[in-house]
């Protein structure tokens, strides 16, 4: 039967090419779905182990970095730093602050660091380490059409643009890196100069242990010494931060994702459908030559799979393409199609969308007549 | 050919049905996508477009609610109170943060409010009181059906316990859940003492709140002041910029499958019915009138799988409000018309794939066994 589904596909090519590129556009659609969560998620985690260091530090019963508030003392690192097995500390602020040019606005979040927690990568320019610079995720460079140099107004302070980083944003928000000298500069230039007191200076604490100390150890340890902070390892945080995400997304990208299927299994039984009404006689004259129904189903079964098996690489490369054509248009997405198992778990339930479509022409198979094979 | 056209997509109904029902689900998508970044977005302005307020005051160089911070010390509150044509100034505090509870993790904005000022609070209550006492907080009803969580049960904002004092209805969204709690409780947890985030502004009567806005920010010292509508559009064109590309690569990516789908049916049709084409042309048809007919057919095709898509959303929207309540749905006419236009686009570029097999069909074929 198999021989027989493959002939089917191969006496009208261009119908199978449609039918293919139908099935490859629902799996691409799909993959994009799947890169969209995975890449979130990606960028949750990657928000906090970007900026490096053995333990985080944040205010107490805070347990995540991204989309939450922290405000340490500021003698918080002095005491931290007192402790046995502390090599270095490295504090860090955030900011939420929208960055306005015309009627367009964008959310930004802004790092604040010293030493430890600025970006990792610069696609262009230089770290910002004159007063007043700043440097600037691509995603805002490329909506602004900004490049260093530029003078960047952030709540009437003129920053200027020192590089544009690669890849640093998260939940469709791109960061921006500041150093201290120029947060203070920010808070007495700029309109918040009077409002200064309740504007954090330290949110998170970045601590390096010694040697051979255990991160966990440590964390443990300045708990215990200074009761009003979350010690928490970088690992711990990214994973909640991941968790937080999928508590945002995953309902709404499950529902997307499950409307795929259902408009993916519709696809195929439609195609099933026209290649049963298509070869009535061919079946007819198969079942007058003895051919249970269960033959039948078997051929259209294979037929659906082989088109499936030949749309899923295609599937994956529109997928992919797709996934570079977003990243470009907008550098605040990160959507990684190739993660294998999201390409797994889109092959299987490709797999299963053909079983489901090829079972929708089932009533007609049942009913096919022998006789239609001997109609004019 | 028009009766031609109906007459063989009325003969084989169920695949008709078939390909409008796929097609459909392929505008259904989009529309969906559409569909939960508009109700996404109407969320993020829930509290600014239900508080009501006439004017919003806030930090200097600060446009927005949603994703910023906004700090004004908090004698501005005495100062624009005495601004002429102002009622009442009602201050907030204004933080995003995390709750936990059950072992669950929610993103929430907090907002304290004033005890004993029922100014701002929650718009729809599910249970329990509306307005929280100290150590108390009213949070969002699906937090109770994710947490199991009960009247008086607790639960962690910020790291610190609060007693859940009431559930409110219409205050939850995947960017924008909003949780109430007392003034000075956030106050303590934001280490903000002497600020306060915005200031809400009640104008006297017959005071147009744009000339009120202007006046107060002539009149306070740094500080930004919006009218409620343009504050609620600062933060909506946020929401929608935030989404505008990614919607735009699923619609093109539902609009390619909608191209395919009903290409197919018009081609399988094509392909099915070639001994009749080769009549009609050897009667003399010309192939731009099957054009048409092939035109026609994806017309009705697209057509009823955009009213069907409609439909499909319609009846998505509450069921996903019962189903799905995390999920916020709502549907523009943008969204409406966008569809609309690539159901059109969809259908003609689709009437172009079989066009090649209607120019090769030879009217000889219609005489040959």
């Amino acid at each position: 039967m198999l021989t027989l589904a493959l002939r089917n596909l191969l006496h009208r090519p261009g119908r199978t090419l449609l039918i293919v590129l139908a099935i490859a556009a629902i799996l691409a659609e799909i993959l994009v779905l799947e890169g969209f969560m995975t890449g979130t998620y990606q960028q949750l985690r990657r928000a906090v182990l970007s900026r490096g260091s053995d333990v985080v530090l944040a205010q107490k019963g805070v347990h995540n970095f991204v989309a939450t508030r922290s405000i340490l003392r500021q003698q918080v690192r002095t005491e931290v730093e007192a402790l046995a097995g502390v090599v270095a500390t490295h504090p860090l602020a955030v900011l939420s602050l929208v960055y306005v040019r015309g009627e367009r606005r964008m959310p930004i979040i802004v790092f604040v660091y010293d030493d430890t927690g600025g970006p990792r990568r610069l696609a262009v320019g230089q770290l910002p380490q004159s007063d007043g610079a700043i440097a600037i995720d691509q995603s805002i460079a490329q909506r602004f059409g900004l490049a260093p140099g530029d003078t960047f107004t952030l709540s009437a302070y003129d920053f200027t643009v020192s590089g544009v980083t690669k890849g640093e944003a998260a939940i469709m928000t791109p960061f921006a890196f500041i150093t201290f000298d120029t947060l203070i500069d920010f808070y007495f230039n700029s309109d918040v100069g009077s409002d200064i007191a309740a504007f954090p200076l330290l949110s998170f604490l970045f601590v390096d242990a010694a040697p051979g100390l255990a991160p966990a150890t440590l964390a443990a340890r300045i708990e215990a010494a200074v009761p009003d902070v979350s010690a928490r390892l970088p690992a711990d945080l990214a994973r909640n931060d991941e968790n937080l995400g999928r508590e945002l997304f995953a309902p709404i990208l499950n529902v997307l994702l499950g409307l795929s299927y259902t408009a993916g299994a519709l696809a195929i039984g439609l195609f099933m459908f026209a290649a049963v009404r298509a070869r009535q006689r061919v079946l007819g004259v198969l079942r007058a030559l003895g051919f249970t129904t269960r033959h039948l189903i078997g051929a259209i079964l294979g037929e659906a799979l082989m088109l499936t098996a030949m749309a899923i690489p295609l599937g994956v490369l529109i997928a992919a393409g797709l996934g570079r054509l977003i990243e470009r248009l907008d550098p605040v997405y990160l959507l990684p199609i190739t993660e294998p198992e999201a390409l797994f778990r889109t092959a299987g339930v490709a797999v299963i969308m053909a079983v489901a479509g090829a079972l929708v022409p089932l009533r007609a198979l049942m009913r096919l007549d022998p006789a239609t094979a001997f109609r004019g | 050919m028009l009766n031609w056209t109906l007459r063989e997509l009325l003969l084989a109904p169920q695949q008709l049905v078939a390909s409008v029902a796929a097609v459909a689900g392929a505008f259904l998508l989009v529309l969906f996508f559409e569909g939960v970044f508009a109700g996404e977005s109407v969320q993020i302005v829930a509290l600014i477009d239900k508080t009501d307020a006439d004017v919003w005051v806030m930090q200097k160089g600060v446009g927005n609610m949603h994703m910023t911070t906004s700090f004004v010390s908090d004698w501005k509150v005495d100062a624009v109170a005495e601004v002429e044509g102002v009622a009442k100034a009602t201050p907030i505090l204004y933080m995003n943060t995390t709750i936990e509870a059950g072992g669950r993790n929610w993103f929430s904005y907090v907002v304290g409010v004033e005890a004993n000022d029922p100014r701002v609070g929650p718009w729809q209550m599910a249970a329990g009181a509306a307005h929280p006492s100290p150590g108390g907080a009213v949070v969002p009803e699906i937090f109770a059906s994710d947490a199991g969580l009960k009247l008086g049960d607790t639960v962690r904002i910020g790291g610190r316990d609060f007693r859940v004092d009431g559930f409110s209805r219409d205050t939850f969204s995947m960017a924008n859940s909003i949780s109430f709690v007392s003034f000075g409780d956030l106050a303590d947890l934001m280490n903000s003492l002497g600020a306060v985030s915005y200031i809400l502004v009640d104008a006297k009567p017959g005071v147009d709140p744009q000339a009120l806005a202007d006046r107060i920010k002539a009149q306070v010292e740094n500080v930004n002041a919006l009218p409620r509508a343009v504050f609620v559009a600062h933060d909506y064109s946020i929401a929608v910029q935030m989404g505008l590309n990614i919607i735009w690569i699923m619609t093109l990516i539902g609009g390619a499958l909608a191209v395919l789908l009903t290409g197919f049916v018009v081609y399988s049709h094509v392909t099915e019915r070639e001994r009749e084409l080769a009549v009609m042309k050897a009667l003399g048809v010309h192939n731009r009138s099957i054009y048409a007919a092939m035109c026609a057919q994806a017309l009705i095709i697209g057509g009823l799988a955009f009213i069907l898509s409609l439909a499909l959303m319609a009846a998505a929207m509450p069921l996903t409000a019962v189903l799905a309540p995390k999920i916020s749905l709502a549907i523009t006419a943008d969204a409406v018309m966008r569809v609309g236009a690539t159901a059109l686009a969809v259908s003609l570029v689709a009437a172009v794939i079989p066009v090649r097999r209607i120019v090769s069909v030879d009217p000889v074929t219609a005489f040959q066994q």
